[in-house]
């Protein structure tokens, strides 16, 4: 295998990675809520950003990933609590509302951080690279470790979802929203926790992402539409689909950004046009 | 009886006035308002496609800037790169643009609602990484310049703007026509009741993902023309054209104005760009505003303006209409019928 494949290979599967972060949390508040959060992007860049600032300041890696999410997850929360809440019931209208609230955003992020393009130093515990044995090839210690993360994230998500009372609560509003809220569960504020803990992913993914990538105007369109092509793909509300989806997505960008540079995003049509001619709802999705 | 016939007078009174007014322009005002309207006249074309789509159809697309673009291109590539004469490139971006949206609308017809609204979102962005990235085509960011309107009947459209006024405006009258012909006609019918129930018209024996697709395409091509004259008036094209912003400010143009009608539309985008101009000689901060402007529209007058206006214009001065049966308005006002399982 020459290295270029090889390399196209690692570097699809860390954007895979990085792309479930960021898509788990866009899943997991549509699934439930039946709004396309389109802010996601936007709290990916802000989340990065604000990772930049709290970097700089206080020279803690973690406490920056930590602040990008924290701050994402309340202005996730002021979204949903006092604009998405206005239009409850009228799906395309809070979708609407959170393409508003992504613009805003976006240029927010412009104001208060400039258009340059930025990227968050990689901290000093992971920079450097290793040989991977077997393949025998040198590659960054940060990008492995994105892959390690996600892992984690996959399993606390999959714990959370299956073992604790919230998590269960959670799956039967994803498939039978009537009866829970019937069965006397606050679900005003289930939603308000699902949309916040999304929020909160967005922002982490921007810090994680903005460490290998550059954070820059114009990235929150790109990692949306990535995003949304991951979920396209997986379907939504699926953990399974979404790491496929992620994983389809992150390989082919990855490997046409190698080897036809000209059309790296646009390629990825096919996999939407293929995926949405056999089955419209996303691979893992379930049809309603 | 009499009543009937004073409402068609006084419609047949205003109809004059107004078309001529619109056709002494060029003389009563200033050359920069003939400017102005000529880019109401393209930018709206733009928007009533996407208004066509999200009032009959109930469909809200973020990808028609793409088809405006897909044909901006075209005639830029022909006209600059390989210098074809005149009828050639405007007709091949039309015919390329209808292509293209033959092959999304394969994709778009296939999903409904908010999973429409994603889906063109993502395809809409696709084109536009396209539009940056394959620069050996589209010459990347900085787009391509040099394109000259044409020389129609001995008169060249490039140098006087009266003259791209009218050829313009013949466009887009016909423009308007098709599509008011078209909500008009029982094919605009079918299409209301595919979106007020598609089930029921489904099991009527209409062919629905048929009509969807019929209708994406003929929208499209009402946006593509609009990116015809876009790209001789402008003299160029870049990816700003399809990004994303452009697609938001068409949305949010249909929505100022009243999704259900044309005339809304192109009320929308007169105002719109009316503000872009005034803006822009103030403040860097348009996108911010456009946010907060779209967010207050979508939360409080998702009516639009004209959409008022026609309920005060047929309660107060055609008191004989409001007899008629009230028309269903579509889009957003429209509650979902099943609020939680689309």
């Amino acid at each position: 295998m020459s290295t270029l494949i090889l390399m196209s290979l690692l570097n699809g599967l860390t954007l895979g990675a990085l792309l479930f972060i960021t898509a788990s949390g866009l899943t997991l508040s549509f699934s439930l809520m039946r709004v396309v959060n389109l802010t996601h992007g936007a709290f990916y860049m802000a989340g990065g950003f604000i990772g930049l600032s709290v970097l700089k300041f206080s020279g803690s890696w973690l406490l920056a990933v930590l602040a990008g999410g924290v701050v994402t997850a309340a202005l996730a929360f002021i979204e949903e609590r006092f604009l998405l809440r206005w239009a409850r019931g009228n799906d395309l209208i809070e979708t609407l509302i959170s393409l508003s609230v992504a613009i805003i955003v976006g240029d927010l992020v412009l104001v208060i951080w400039g258009g340059y393009p930025r990227t968050i130093s990689i901290p000093e515990a992971l920079s450097g690279a290793v040989s991977i044995p077997l393949i025998d090839t040198i590659y960054p210690v940060y990008r492995i470790f994105t892959v390690g993360l996600a892992l984690v994230i996959i399993g606390a998500l999959w714990v959370f979802l299956k073992k604790t009372r919230l998590g269960v609560t959670i799956r039967a509003g994803v498939d039978n929203f009537e009866m829970v809220s019937a069965l006397g569960i606050n679900v005003k504020r289930l939603f308000s926790f699902v949309f916040t803990l999304s929020g909160f992913l967005a922002g982490v993914s921007g810090v994680v992402g903005g460490t290998f990538l550059v954070l820059v105007v114009g990235e929150d369109w790109r990692i949306l539409t990535l995003t949304l092509i991951v979920i396209i793909i997986g379907g939504m509300g699926s953990l399974g689909g979404t790491i496929l989806g992620a994983l389809i997505t992150g390989l082919i960008h990855s490997f046409s950004t190698a080897f036809i540079p000209q059309f790296s995003l646009f390629v990825l049509f096919l996999p939407v046009a293929i995926v949405l001619s056999i089955r419209p709802r996303g691979l893992f999705g379930k049809e309603r | 009886m009499t009543k009937e016939r004073g409402y068609r007078f006084r419609r047949a009174l205003l109809s004059a006035l107004v078309g001529g007014i619109i056709i002494a322009i060029p003389w009563i005002s200033s050359q920069y308002f003939v400017m102005m309207s000529v880019r109401v006249m393209f930018f709206g074309m733009l928007t009533m496609s996407l208004t066509f789509l999200a009032g009959e159809l109930g469909a809200v697309s973020l990808m028609q800037a793409s088809f405006f673009g897909i044909s901006g291109y075209t005639v830029a590539l022909l006209e600059s790169r390989y210098g074809f004469p005149f009828p050639i490139p405007p007709l091949a971006g039309l015919v390329i643009a209808v292509l293209a949206a033959g092959l999304f609308g394969l994709l778009v017809v296939r999903v409904r609602g908010i999973y429409f609204l994603m889906l063109t979102l993502v395809l809409g962005q696709l084109v536009w990484a396209l539009a940056c990235q394959w620069s050996s085509i589209t010459k990347g960011d900085t787009g391509i310049t040099n394109i000259y309107a044409p020389t129609v009947f001995g008169i060249s459209t490039e140098k006087s703007k009266t003259a791209f006024y009218f050829f313009q405006l013949i466009f887009f009258c016909g423009a308007m026509s098709f599509l008011a012909a078209l909500k008009r006609s029982p094919f605009g019918l079918m299409l209301r009741g595919v979106r007020d129930s598609e089930s029921r018209m489904a099991m009527l024996g209409f062919r629905v993902h048929l009509l969807r697709y019929a209708a994406f395409v003929f929208a499209s091509l009402v946006a593509a023309l609009g990116g015809v004259f876009f790209t001789y008036f402008t003299g160029l094209i870049n990816p700003n054209t399809v990004s994303l912003p452009s697609n938001v400010e068409a949305l949010l143009a249909g929505i100022l104005g009243g999704i259900n009608s044309l005339l809304g539309a192109v009320v929308g985008t007169a105002i719109l760009k009316t503000l872009d101009v005034v803006l822009s000689g103030i403040t860097e901060r348009y996108m911010l505003i456009m946010g907060v402007l779209f967010m207050l529209v979508i939360l409080f007058a998702r009516q639009g303006i004209v959409g008022t206006l026609m309920k005060y214009w047929n309660n107060r001065l055609f008191p004989s209409r409001s007899r008629e049966p009230e028309r269903r308005p579509g889009g957003f006002s429209k509650k979902p019928d099943v609020v939680r399982n689309p």
